[in-house]
């Protein structure tokens, strides 16, 4: 695996052309280009803000910062994956004619999206800062969000190692890609963006006895766990609405955190260990 | 300095052949017992030697196993068996226009696949101009490329792969798609390249240019190396037809 990272940095120039062309393929043909990159997540936000405010009425306070501060980091995670799980099938002609460390094609897919990941964050903090001025009451911006980084760094890795599996499996059997698409789908519901992670802890249709144990074990999903630290460490906790009931905001269980970064190492280094195993079979695929 | 850029000792090609289409993962589970494959060898021990400065022709009909060799050259397959030892950058001139995106610009694309061949983005920058003034697309270089002519597609593809500084050239059959006088400078741009001591291993159907161009030609037929020459030994002999036809059709030049 040494050699493959070697000869990966050797054409570390590649990797930054493809991000760069993958980011002006994307709005080549449009006339606002790059600007679309600011415009669909702030178009999230006042949807979502909007939802939230008129219709779902969730009485917590900032409930859109919540919803929010999990479903930019859900979006990157899916649409990474899915991207990057077609990423060698598509570019199979130039795979067929030109030699270049393929793990490129992945990366650079996943590279280009983690990009508009953190422009979604930046319009996240514009946010913010803007609900702040109509509410000065706390404010937002807190310590806490110096771990934001970290959080980063381990979403990263989980993204990267299942990005690498997913589009060498993909390369030989195309059912991945609707695999992923489902799974993707039911594992949105499986995760703190749409209610909060309190609802799990705290659920009414859970024996007591066992409420503990379910909270855990949903977050041994490391998606699921990094939905809920983004969420503790972007927004500042105020009391939860369940109902009628008030309930405390948890604090991050940096144990199980722990756990989720474990797992996400071990997926990078069993995605890249897999894809180079398969990929020079890539070229005499059936 | 070395000088033998390209040595191969026994190299084997083999393919599986399935005859089930794509793969699928229920095909998979379903059949795994009975899946029906079939071994294609392409190439069955080839071993030679390129010398520095060399221009070495590959001849052969189809599915001799030519562009099977030139792929493994420029490392798109790995070998079943055998060795490749290649000393000094390849470019590989395989399908012409076969690294461009049609939305991006002329520009954009000499940019991507200098960085693919190997160079940096600012070894790139610097040899820009002459690039784009080899190719003659200078008036079309901010034009995206799906608006290209063949032609000017050939001609970009080509001037690339001769401005990389490569030490070893693969040309599969591609010359052809320029007109005449584009077709005079990239001679003369392989002469160049020859006398600044660049090695070439190619291969064309077209004899004048074997003959022009090639020090020495290897016939390969079968997946093996039947006849290695002066051109004015192979080209005679290998015109005057050789034995029957090779069993495996078309399927090497995927």
């Amino acid at each position: 695996m040494l050699a493959e990272l070697k000869e990966l940095w050797r054409f570390r120039e590649l990797l930054v052309s493809m991000v760069e062309r993958e980011l002006k393929i994307r709005y080549k043909n449009s006339l606002f280009g790059f600007l679309w990159s600011l415009i669909v997540p702030l178009v999230t936000v006042v949807v979502m803000t909007l939802v939230f405010k008129f219709f779902l009425r969730n009485a917590t306070d900032n409930f859109s910062a919540y919803v929010l501060a999990a479903y930019l980091p859900y979006m990157f995670f899916q649409l990474a994956l899915l991207d990057s799980a077609q990423s060698v099938l598509l570019a199979l002609p130039l795979v067929r004619k030109i030699y270049f460390p393929r793990e490129i094609l992945p990366l650079s897919l996943i590279v280009s999206n983690f990009i508009h990941f953190v422009l979604a964050l930046v319009v996240f903090f514009a946010y913010l800062l803007f609900v702040w001025i109509r509410h000065p009451q706390v404010w937002p911006f807190r310590l806490e969000m110096l771990w934001l980084p970290v959080l980063l760094a381990v979403n990263l890795c989980l993204v990267t190692g299942l990005g690498l599996l997913f589009s060498a499996l993909n390369t030989f059997y195309e059912d991945v890609k609707y695999f992923l698409s489902v799974t993707l789908y039911v594992n949105f519901f499986l995760c703190p963006v749409m209610y909060f992670s309190e609802d799990v802890r705290y659920s009414g249709l859970i024996p007591a006895q066992y409420r503990e144990l379910v909270y855990t074990l949903y977050h041994l999903n490391p998606i699921a766990m990094l939905c809920t630290a983004y969420r503790k460490v972007l927004v500042a906790p105020g009391p939860i609405l369940q109902g009628k009931e008030r309930i405390a905001p948890m604090a991050l269980d940096w144990g199980l955190f722990a756990v989720c970064a474990g797992v996400s190492l071990f997926v990078l280094w069993f995605g890249y260990a897999t894809f180079n195993r398969l990929k020079w079979r890539f070229v005499e695929r059936p | 300095m070395n000088d033998t850029p390209i040595s191969l000792r026994d190299l084997r090609k083999e393919f599986v052949l399935s005859h089930q289409g794509a793969a699928s993962i229920k095909a998979a589970l379903l059949w795994w017992k009975r899946r029906s494959f079939e071994r294609l060898e392409v190439l069955r021990g080839v071993s030679f030697d390129v010398r520095r400065g060399e221009c070495v022709a590959v001849l052969g009909r189809n599915g001799a196993g030519k562009s099977t060799l030139l792929s493994l050259l420029a490392r798109v397959y790995k070998p079943t068996s055998g060795t490749i030892a290649l000393r000094g950058r390849v470019a590989p001139l395989l399908e012409l226009g076969a690294g461009f995106h049609p939305d991006l610009t002329g520009l954009e694309n000499v940019f991507f696949n200098g960085v693919v061949l190997g160079l940096t983005r600012r070894e790139v920058a610097e040899r820009v101009d002459a690039i784009v003034d080899f190719a003659e697309v200078r008036r079309h270089i901010d034009a995206p490329v799906r608006t290209y002519s063949s032609g000017m597609l050939a001609r970009l593809g080509f001037s690339i792969a001769v401005h990389v500084d490569a030490e070893i050239l693969l040309v599969d059959e591609v010359l052809a798609v320029g007109d005449y006088a584009f077709e005079r400078k990239c001679y003369a741009k392989i002469d160049e390249f020859r006398t600044g001591g660049g090695t070439i291993l190619f291969v064309s159907h077209e004899m004048s240019d074997v003959r022009r161009v090639a020090d020495r030609c290897l016939w390969l037929s079968e997946g093996r190396i039947v006849l290695e020459g002066t051109p004015d030994e192979v080209i005679p002999r290998y015109e005057a037809g050789y034995g029957p036809d090779p069993d495996g059709g078309t399927a090497t030049s995927l």
